[in-house]
């Protein structure tokens, strides 16, 4: 009974310090700072280990960051839909120390929203 | 990527057809992911299970039998590790090649090879005085020690650096 309970707080610790850690993946960019952006798609890649598209916005150029291409496919957004040209909004947090980065949570592309998380 | 820009043979690395391909299939990406996280199961989970009977134990399991056994399947994991790994290099090399996070993974390997080199060439010469029953002499247990310290570096390096 105590060697349950005992390798159940066990697990419990490790469960919590997984998803504290699992955050702190994520400190590279300012969870604080959501921001939201619209521009023209000027370059992407729907490549491994993460996709990507540059960004043409009103005031600047980004550089979006978005999830790798296997999990973009099974929510349903093809390579296709990161077509050069295409107006896109992503959503998510700008990287901490390196300018004109972020991070996209979600991408309305096409009429389409799609979770990149 | 437009023209990466970077070390020339980071960037020929980074511009191969093997990196290509590794970059653009969707699946294949984490597939070989799977395999070299396999590899280091077979690696490290081999050393680590060594390293615990030379820390005393199991005592009644022989330190030969048990080098005997462990050893082979220890050498396959690093077969596996050392070409999946390329392959995953690839398609990120500008980014692994100057990452400190990268080499550090890359030096705690070195050392743990060298760490298990001097021990095998070393200590593990007298084994038959120490196989069973008895407390591994300093030597062998501070290269477990060590082994444990260095392997757990690697696989923290490892993981840090889809975070760093």
């Amino acid at each position: 009974m105590m060697r349950t309970s005992s390798w159940a707080g066990v697990l419990g610790a490790l469960w919590l310090s997984g998803s504290a850690f699992a955050h702190h993946g994520w400190s590279g960019y300012d969870s604080e700072r959501p921001m939201t952006l619209t521009g023209v798609i000027r370059e992407s890649g729907y490549d491994n280990p993460h996709g990507y598209i540059v960004l043409e916005g009103d005031a600047r150029t980004w550089h979006v960051v978005l999830a790798p291409p296997a999990r973009m496919q099974n929510r349903g957004l093809p390579r296709e839909a990161l077509a050069e040209g295409a107006e896109a909004t992503v959503e998510g947090h700008p990287h901490r120390t390196t300018p004109d980065e972020l991070r996209a949570e979600r991408i309305t592309v096409g009429g389409r929203t799609v979770e990149l998380r | 990527m437009s023209a990466p820009r970077g070390p020339a043979w980071l960037v020929w690395l980074e511009t191969t057809r093997l990196a290509e391909v590794m970059r653009r299939e969707p699946l294949l990406f984490p597939l070989v992911e799977v395999v070299h996280i396999l590899g280091f199961v077979l690696l490290v989970g081999a050393a680590v299970m060594f390293d615990l009977r030379l820390l005393g134990l199991s005592r009644r399991l022989p330190v030969v039998e048990l080098a005997r056994h462990l050893l082979p399947w220890a050498r396959g994991g690093l077969a596996v590790v050392v070409p999946s790994g390329v392959l995953l290099f690839l398609p990120q090399a500008l980014h692994l090649g100057t990452s400190p996070v990268f080499g550090l993974k890359l030096a705690l390997i070195v050392l743990a090879g060298l760490n298990s080199l001097l021990f095998h060439r070393g200590v593990f010469r007298s084994v038959q005085t120490w196989n069973t029953e008895t407390v591994a002499p300093p030597a062998a247990r501070v290269a477990a020690g060590v082994s444990l310290v260095l392997w757990t570096g690697v696989i923290t390096c490892g993981r840090m650096l889809a975070y760093l």
